[in-house]
């Protein structure tokens, strides 16, 4: 179970909308308890794919480091990753799938004509063969 | 002896250290310290060939080996390693295509939408840049095709495996009696294409299954159930909360109906309705229990009706409404639906997160089982061959059909006893307990359980007709009538 609170998850719906008609992706930092997660901070993170950014994403290694590094500065744990998908639903595509990790849950938005649709969490596996859903609150 | 900083999720696996301090010369050999040190990490960074797995990336500071000496770059005591995964992604599914522009001729074909003020020149684009999903080309599935191919839903997709048979025509109006033992994907794309040649139509001839559902109904707009298992319904449901797509359902028994339309934009879904099957055998099917042919027609009409008000977006959307059809007394009722915030699925705690075994979860087995007249005979079973052979030989036995009247009437087995399963438990007390008796139905599913009611009351020598009187019909008796 994944839990994202009020002030994070408007920033990443606002992150999400503003970045429409294009796939925004950000960082998610909080802290675990078992299986519950809790996001407590958002932080948005550059779209680095070279080319249309309509239906892709990619994250620079060196910002994913430095936002572990501020996560642990603050006392948080980085716990998971938003990207959202325009016009789409919000599954978890053979291109997530395949460019996962299965170490932080992946938050999925669904953006449709510039509004926020609804929202999926996932748990891809070690072998990035399938995602499971994970429960999401927000 | 450099520092590794563990990323959070891998600290199930290191103790709950968040670094580790681990000797080694390289970051190769810290990284084999580490992973010799908690072995269970070595799962998560490696793969089976000892190779480092595809997203993981290793820093030394603020540097990626791959650009420094790989593994062998050199680590010293004031070093730090961090293991940092690539990530990325997207829809893969370009953004929305470009609206699709009509021909002069499909402007024509399509004049009396056109001239409607609510579906317009705009409405028919959204209709051909529709992709609905057909699930079953069977009663409800014949008028749907009918009607969402004429309308203009530029894709349809149908899933079916099966093939045309007599039993069909009295109902799947998109089947004719030539099309006989073709399968029904081709009879139906056939019929829906010659009405309209301006549509794509995808066949998916398969059983929709929990490993095959996500990735067919992934590239549709609408998915209609026009299925008659619960299987198949509970998978069809979940997959579509699972994708967020609105599942337009119907379904018909005898004289009686209901559609609605479930999993759209926050609504209830069929898990709301009905957390739980039902136990098998309760409800019967169309199969076992018989459907006005005309039924379907009337139930996949309002299915494709509201089809069609979501891809226009006009109207009120059947949602948290349960629409009831009652043909005898020519009524409709209403019954408000509420999303149930428990419901294991669409709930505030699904504990469904993927989709499951959905035969196990109904208590039936799997369609595509071995045909039950080839299987071998289990005990308590016993085959119309023998059964015919022990009425010739004049055996002292009791025979007992459990099916209606108005059933035995159309066919029975000679010196078949009735009695409808519904009030068999009555005249239990009849029979000798240690009688050799032998029961049949139609096709052996009634019969069985009325086999379980005197084995229950201590019976000793009870057996079942496999396959009943359909079967009777094929091995023995062939002037014995189908139905």
């Amino acid at each position: 179970m994944i839990r994202i609170e009020p002030g994070p998850w408007k920033a990443i719906l606002a992150h999400a909308v503003e970045t429409y008609p294009n796939e925004c992706c950000g960082a998610m930092l909080g802290v675990t308890d078992g299986e519950r997660k809790t996001v407590r901070e958002a932080l948005r993170l550059e779209n680095a794919f070279a080319g249309a950014q309509a239906a892709r994403y990619e994250l620079r290694p060196e910002d994913l480091l430095a936002a572990d590094l501020a996560a642990r500065k603050r006392s948080l744990d980085l716990i998971g990753i938003y990207h959202s998908h325009p016009d789409c639903d919000a599954y978890f595509s053979k291109t997530d799938l395949e460019n996962s990790c299965p170490w932080y849950s992946f938050v999925v938005l669904s953006v449709q004509k510039g509004e926020f649709h609804h929202a999926n969490s996932w748990l891809p596996n070690v072998e990035q063969t399938e995602a499971a859903r994970e429960e999401l609150q927000y | 002896m450099p520092k590794i900083l563990i990323p959070t999720p891998l600290r199930q696996y290191t103790a709950k250290e968040n670094s580790v301090t681990v000797p080694g010369g390289t970051v190769g050999e810290a990284l084999d310290a580490l992973t010799n040190l908690y072995p269970d990490l070595r799962k998560q960074i490696f793969s089976d060939e000892g190779k480092l797995r595809s997203f993981v990336n290793v820093y030394l500071n603020d540097e990626d080996i791959r650009y420094l000496s790989k593994a062998a770059t050199p680590a010293a005591e004031a070093d730090t390693i961090s293991l940092v995964p690539s990530i990325a992604g997207g829809a893969t599914v370009a953004a929305p295509p470009e609206t699709p522009t009509l021909s002069n001729e499909e402007i024509l074909r399509y004049s009396r939408h056109l001239i409607i003020p609510e579906v317009g020149m705009e409405g028919q684009q959204k209709l051909k840049a529709a992709k609905v999903l057909l699930v079953g080309t069977g009663g409800l599935g014949a008028p749907l095709g009918l009607y969402l191919a004429a309308a203009g839903v530029g894709r349809i997709g149908l899933v079916d495996f099966d093939v045309v048979d007599f039993t069909n025509l009295q109902r799947q109006v998109i089947h004719s009696t030539k099309d006989v033992g073709r399968k029904k994907l081709d009879s139906a794309a056939e019929k829906m294409l010659g009405i309209n040649p301006h549509i794509s139509i995808a066949r998916h001839e398969v059983a929709l299954t929990s490993e095959n559902a996500l990735e067919i109904l992934k590239d549709y707009d609408i998915v209609v159930d026009g299925t008659d298992n619960f299987p198949t319904r509970y998978l069809v449901n979940d997959a579509c909360v699972l994708l967020g797509k609105p599942n337009v359902y119907g379904s018909i028994f005898r004289f009686e109906g209901q559609a609605t339309v479930f999993a759209y934009q926050g609504g209830p879904c069929y898990r709301c309705l009905y957390p739980e099957p039902p136990p098998p055998g309760l409800v019967p099917s169309c199969a076992e229990g018989g459907v006005l042919g005309i039924l379907p027609g009337t139930i996949g009409l309002i299915q494709a009706t509201e089809t069609v008000k979501l891809i226009l977006g006009i109207g009120e959307p059947l949602v948290g409404r349960l629409l009831l059809y009652d043909a005898l007394g020519m009524r409709f009722r209403e019954l408000k639906l509420r999303k149930n915030p428990e419901c294991p699925v669409c709930g505030a705690h699904p504990t469904v997160a993927r989709l499951i075994d959905y035969h196990q979860f109904c208590g039936v087995p799997r369609q595509d089982a071995a045909p039950a007249q080839e299987a071998k005979l289990n005990d308590g079973e016993i085959d119309v061959t023998e059964l015919k052979q022990k009425l010739d030989r004049g055996d002292q036995f009791v025979l007992i059909d459990v099916r209606e009247p108005h059933e035995y009437k159309i066919a029975s087995i000679p010196g078949a006893k009735l009695i409808p399963l519904g009030e068999f438990p009555k005249h239990v007390d009849e029979f000798d307990k240690n009688a050799d008796i032998v029961i049949h139905c139609k096709s052996g599913m009634r019969s069985a359980k009325a086999c379980g009611i005197l084995r229950q009351a201590g019976f000793a020598h009870v057996r079942n007709v496999v396959g009943g009187i359909l079967a009777w019909s094929d091995k023995v008796d062939p002037s014995v009538p189908k139905y």
